[in-house]
């Protein structure tokens, strides 16, 4: 019965490990299904919001001051992007677009580095961080800081999916991925569109930043978390609002249950590479993902 | 040469066809257009206009800057030199936003869906201008949002009945087999409600049933709604009967203008189909 709630325990955890990936991966899919490209920036808005955040916090503004300004600053990212970059790339190849995210990357970091300087900020703002102990006895502890990150994140994804899955954003937003000059030919104002979807990749950066944040500390090694969404990406499908949750989902369950179960086995550490492995099994056999476009070239 | 043989037949629609038309005002107006790729010229000094109400086709052999033509009237190409009029407003290049915002839908010569989305998707996009509710209503998507969609849909439908694809409603187009695609991009341009509808060979590629529904729609459009067109097609005998008045470009340039009839015999438009014997 023991064996039965540890593995309970170590799969719940593994969810809400899921959950914060999914949260850094939903910035990507955002982005990558307005423009068909990986925006290799992402990490670094995810820093470069969680930086603002403490940034404001530290100068002694009340917490909810402090978000609100870090999106604005976030909203305002997305329109300097549109009109210092994308706008000038409409209908170039998806690499070049690429080239230009990793560009815009460098710039974020420095700029962040400039602005905030390169400490480690500490940030607490005020989820429970105790346990909670349940099942018979106690035998099984949950995380109160994972709850309530995973409840976040959830209630996030939940409400972005509904967004672009049920209104006529999200029918744009689908055009234009699907072809430029058709979208520009029925009217969908595609500069517009790449705001939106900018700005609320960033919105959402802002919040991965602050949960990750407040775990791990505000920290330039944030934006390397990112490659973590990788996996998830190419498991979730990179166009699938839902795929990056199930994808998430998939890849923190199968890492801390190969971890636990495996490593006594094949040594330890398969937390580290265990993501990686599914990504590239999946590459292989279903290139689209598990939810993604079917990928269809004619010959 | 099916091209030729259409080209020489004598025309069996026009004769009733070209007294029957009143010539509309002009609603669209290219003025000495000129458009060049680094060294390559697309168009070289090109005008012609466009009547209100009219079927206008645009031919030539292949590289002839047919679809170029229709790029600077919509907007996606800006000529380097010329004008063009339209709504009486003249201006140096048209911007795709404000023609398709004033009215200028089009297809493309390969069809341009959005593949993923279905039938009903696909022509709801072509509503996006009419949708009076900024993108904040749209994103919450109840009660006045909410409202207008259900108004726009049932215009939709109306198009759909129009076009006969009721039964691929809720089809992703990337399936639906290439004539039917061709159907679907006319549709999400009709959704636009068009002055002008701008179509880069509709008939590309489909058989002679097809092709003949085909110039049954656009003939309808073109008669219930007062819909002008704009049209570009190689099929010979289609242009000569639907058409009331054509323009034939060769290598950039315009070598005829004027009915079926007088540009079947315009011996420039015959040389350039049938080629010129070389004196050397």
């Amino acid at each position: 019965m023991l064996e039965f709630w540890f593995f309970i325990e170590v799969v719940l955890n593994g969810m809400f490990a899921g959950t914060m990936y999914a949260l850094i991966a939903l910035g990507f899919v955002l982005i990558f299904k307005a423009s068909g490209v990986f925006n290799f920036a992402q990490g670094f808005m995810v820093l470069f919001a969680a930086l603002c955040f403490v940034g404001f916090l530290e100068m002694g503004l009340p917490m909810i001051v402090a978000f609100v300004l870090a999106g604005a600053i976030m909203v305002a990212w997305a329109f300097a992007v549109e009109r210092f970059v994308l706008r000038y790339l409409v209908n170039q190849e998806p690499i070049i677009l690429f080239m230009a995210t990793i560009g815009i990357a460098f710039f974020l970091e420095g700029f962040g580095e400039l602005l905030w300087g390169a400490d480690v900020h500490p940030l607490d703002i005020g989820i429970p961080d105790g346990a909670w102990f349940v099942g018979p006895d106690g035998v099984m502890m949950v995380q109160q800081f994972d709850v309530s990150a995973a409840i976040i994140a959830g209630g996030l994804v939940a409400v972005l999916a509904l967004f672009f899955t049920y209104t006529r954003i999200g029918r744009a937003l689908r055009a234009v991925a699907d072809d430029h000059q058709a979208a520009l030919s029925v009217g969908i104002p595609l500069n517009q569109i790449w705001i939106i979807v900018w700005a609320v990749a960033g919105l959402v950066a802002l919040v991965a930043g602050i949960i990750w944040g407040s775990r791990l500390g505000v920290q330039f090694s944030l934006s390397i978390l990112a490659l973590k969404a990788l996996p998830v990406l190419i498991l979730g499908g990179f166009t699938s609002v839902p795929g990056a949750i199930v994808g998430g989902l998939i890849i923190g369950v199968g890492e801390k249950v190969a971890e636990i179960y495996l490593g006594p086995y094949i040594g330890g550490g398969i937390e580290e590479w265990f993501a990686y492995v599914v990504a590239m099994l999946f590459l292989l056999y279903r290139p689209q993902g598990l939810f993604g476009d079917k990928i269809i070239e004619r010959v | 040469m099916a091209a030729v043989e259409g080209l020489q037949e004598d025309g069996h629609a026009d004769a009733a066809q070209a007294p029957a038309r009143d010539a509309g005002e002009i609603v669209l107006k290219l003025d000495n257009i000129e458009l060049g790729f680094g060294g390559v010229k697309a168009i070289n000094n090109v005008s012609f206009e466009v009547r209100k109400g009219e079927i206008r086709a645009i031919i030539g052999p292949n590289g002839a800057g047919k679809s170029s033509m229709l790029n600077c009237i919509n907007g996606f190409y800006k000529p380097q030199k010329g004008s063009i009029s339209f709504n009486g407003k003249t201006m140096s290049a048209m911007d795709p936003h404000f023609a398709a915002s004033n009215g200028i839908a089009r297809t493309f010569q390969n069809i341009a869906l959005f593949r993923g989305m279905s039938t009903l998707d696909n022509l709801m996009t072509g509503r996006v201008l009419k949708m009076r509710r900024g993108f904040l209503w749209q994103a919450l998507h109840w009660g006045p949002a909410q409202r207008e969609e259900i108004k726009h849909r049932a215009f939709v439908e109306t198009i759909i009945d129009f076009l006969e694809i009721q039964s691929i409603r809720r089809t992703p187009v990337g399936r639906l087999p290439y004539g039917l695609q061709k159907r679907v991009e006319l549709g999400r341009a009709l959704a636009m409600e068009p002055s002008i509808l701008l179509l880069d060979e509709p008939m590309a590629g489909m058989n002679v049933e097809e092709k003949q529904d085909m110039s049954r729609f656009i003939l309808d459009v073109n008669e219930e709604f007062g819909t002008t067109i704009v049209l570009i097609e190689h099929d010979m005998g289609v242009v000569m009967d639907i058409s009331d008045r054509v323009v034939v470009l060769d290598y950039g340039r315009k070598i005829a203008d004027g009915t079926p009839d007088e540009v079947r015999r315009n011996q420039d438009v015959i040389d350039a189909y049938l080629g010129v014997p070389h004196e050397d």
